[in-house]
């Protein structure tokens, strides 16, 4: 060959890149001239939608803290005392015994259900992400009307069945009937995830001599971790927080926290501040489980998997 | 090592055909190219022989062993993707080593470890060892790629435009050194370009796709010199050949070349060209020079645009509606003004217009018409 100068026939590469910067120095010019004003207001909205999402919070803290004579005052003037929280957590015998069987059921149940749905679902996820199949779509859709058919619907028949099988008021009846909440989140958050991800991927690692469950494991899984975490921890929180499926399908044995909560009010004097006390203490699982796993939260592991 | 055989490969996607009842035969250690337009199935074509996609109809065969039904992992395959399908988990060492941790191709860590330390030094990236696929530029990607492919034992290595995503400079840079690997030169190789002078420097045969058919298979010189039709012509060359409609018409001195407001003739001598209603002319625009030459027949014509090429001119020159390119030595050369240029006549290609089909011309005779006839 003659020398030559190479003319690039394919025009896409050049047209992408000033489409990615373009964007990107708006935003910058917007920056520099408007920068006061719209963080003031921002910051300023930001605040006050904090302050209405909070108060509910805040005035459960309040009502926890407040010795039983004031429980039914709307002014803030009262001794505090952590009476209410030494009688959730046992001070007192009987009381107390009872929540951490609650909570401990919970813990159990939730975190029972999460797991199953993770190891149903991360796979049922990958066939919906990568192969059309017949029935596919409509499965798919029949597992997201599980979120949005409402429990109540169900409940009668479930609990007939549930008593003729023996799972009524049982550990393994509770997680089983979370499948309903947990599983259609875990399919449609990693679904998406993995959709994101090239195929080329895992046909390279097919072609390195791996075979598709390898590929899958070795490849696919671990590039999905943030969503793993996602869709998990938003899993545990909806079934932490059921209320429906334990108060009718459980009785002394496998009652959770939510549904154990409200035996406070039961007496001849509801006790609010047990009540909220029991309640703001089974804030913190989720609150952790959100704190520890907050750095998988952050997408963009996949960055650089392809070209730029 | 193997050679690679497609029998009548065919692949639908629903309505779309990909490929249609392809027929390809890669020799045992060849280089084989393959060259189209985007859309013309070459990444197909590659991810059918790899497995990645299950066939419609047709057989694929490596070494002899019909493999057309065997998974991906077992056809003894290796790609380089064109997106480089780096895994972003994974150090770029780590990249490289996962083929040989693989169950089907694995070797002691102390085995990998020296393969892998020849395979980066030749591709010049064993500093970037323990960086991430996403703290690499381009082409250290494309490399770390290639070393992922080249690292480990394969019957055929199938290659996906290694070289697209790189600038020009660093394009003709990897070309170079891709001839220059030994492994390249010496396994059965199946690659994918849309750059007709990758195909050219690298290809020891070069088969062109176009709408999921195969065009002409054939060495450079056969690409360039014998196109099957206008297609192919117009895939090699840059600038593209000229090409002017006309037809073929008697004269006393023999057959000639006439476009259709006469301002066109080129004789063509006592060739046995059938009598076409219509042709294409072909003229490639590195083979015109600028004034008289013995041996070929001069036109004339004026100048419309100069470009330089660098040590060379494009020149256009409008001969009557015709408008023509040159590829010529830098020289002096004024837009409007009135040159000559000469024809060599055995590097003329003729096409028949309805076809697109080339016409066969007896060579030798055509020599000697051409420069009497001023």
């Amino acid at each position: 060959m003659r020398e030559q100068t190479a003319i690039p026939t394919s025009t896409e590469r050049p047209a992408s890149e000033t489409v990615a910067v373009a964007p990107a120095t708006a935003v910058e010019g917007e920056r520099r001239t408007g920068l006061r004003w719209t963080d003031i207001v921002l910051n300023g909205l930001t605040l006050l939608y904090f302050l209405f999402a909070l108060f509910p919070l805040v005035w459960m803290l309040i009502l926890s803290l407040k010795p039983q004579d004031d429980l039914f005052t709307t002014y803030f003037v009262f001794e505090p005392t952590l009476a209410a929280y030494r009688e959730v957590l046992g001070g007192s015998g009987q009381v107390g015994t009872r929540f951490l069987g609650f909570f401990f059921n919970s813990l159990i149940v939730s975190a029972g259900a999460v797991l199953i749905s993770l190891i149903v679902g991360v796979p049922a996820a990958y066939a919906f992400a990568r192969w059309r199949f017949r029935g596919g779509e409509s499965l798919l859709f029949t597992l997201l009307s599980f979120r949005f058919a409402p429990e109540l619907m169900v409940i009668i028949p479930l609990l007939v069945i549930y008593r003729r099988f023996g799972l009524f008021d049982t550990h393994l009846g509770l997680i089983w009937v979370y499948q309903l909440i947990t599983l259609p989140l875990i399919v449609w958050i990693l679904r998406s995830y993995f959709q994101d991800l090239t195929p080329e991927l895992e046909q390279s690692a097919l072609l390195d001599g791996y075979n598709r469950p390898q590929a899958f494991m070795k490849v696919a899984v671990p590039l999905i971790r943030p969503g793993l975490a996602a869709a998990g921890l938003l899993a545990f929180i909806f079934a932490w927080n059921s209320f429906v499926f334990p108060f009718a399908l459980t009785g002394s044995n496998a009652q959770t926290v939510t549904v154990g909560s409200l035996s406070f009010l039961g007496g001849a004097t509801p006790r609010y501040n047990l009540t909220a006390a029991a309640a703001l203490i089974a804030l913190i699982p989720p609150l952790l489980l959100a704190l520890s796993i907050q750095r998988f939260l952050v997408r963009g592991l996949t960055f650089g998997a392809v070209k730029g | 090592m193997a050679s690679l055989t497609l029998h009548g490969v065919r692949k639908e996607y629903g309505q779309v055909v990909a490929l249609d009842s392809l027929d390809l035969d890669v020799r045992d250690g060849e280089f084989f190219v393959l060259l189209g337009p985007s859309g013309a199935g070459k990444t197909t074509t590659l991810k059918c022989v790899a497995g990645l996609e299950g066939l419609s109809a047709g057989r694929v065969e490596i070494g002899g062993r019909d493999v057309t039904d065997a998974e991906p992992n077992s056809r003894h395959v290796a790609m380089a993707f064109e997106n480089y399908a780096l895994y972003p988990q994974y150090t770029v060492y780590d990249n490289i080593a996962f083929p040989l941790r693989s169950p089907r191709y694995r070797v002691s860590a102390q085995e990998a470890t020296s393969r892998i330390d020849r395979v980066t030094t030749t591709l010049g990236i064993n500093q970037l060892l323990e960086r991430a696929p996403r703290e690499l530029s381009g082409g250290q990607r494309q490399r770390v790629a290639l070393a992922r492919v080249l690292v480990r034992p394969a019957d055929v290595l199938l290659l996906d435009e290694p070289l697209s995503h790189l600038d020009a400079k660093l394009r003709a840079a990897m070309r170079t050194e891709l001839k220059s690997l030994g492994d390249l030169q010496h396994t059965t190789s199946l690659y994918v370009t849309h750059d007709y002078l990758e195909a050219l420097a690298l290809g020891d045969r070069i088969a062109v796709l176009r709408e999921g058919k195969l065009v002409q298979v054939g060495t450079r010189e056969e690409m360039w010199h014998q196109p099957v039709d206008l297609f192919v012509a117009q895939a090699f060359g840059q600038p593209r050949i000229n090409l002017v409609l006309g037809e073929i018409v008697r004269t006393d001195r023999g057959q000639a070349f006439r476009d259709q407001d006469g301002a066109f003739v080129i004789p063509l001598g006592d060739v046995d060209v059938p009598a076409q209603r219509s042709v294409w002319l072909g003229l490639r625009p590195r083979d015109l020079v600028l004034g008289e030459s013995t041996g070929m027949h001069p036109l004339q014509g004026r100048v419309y645009v100069v470009e330089s090429l660098g040590r060379q001119l494009e020149v256009t020159v409008d001969v009557g509606a015709q408008r023509i390119s040159l590829v010529v030595p830098r020289t002096e050369i004024e837009p409007d003004t009135m040159v000559t240029f000469s024809v060599p006549p055995h590097r003329l290609l003729l096409f028949d217009a309805a076809s697109e089909r080339r016409l066969e011309m007896a060579p030798a005779v055509g020599h000697q018409a051409g420069a009497s006839h001023v």
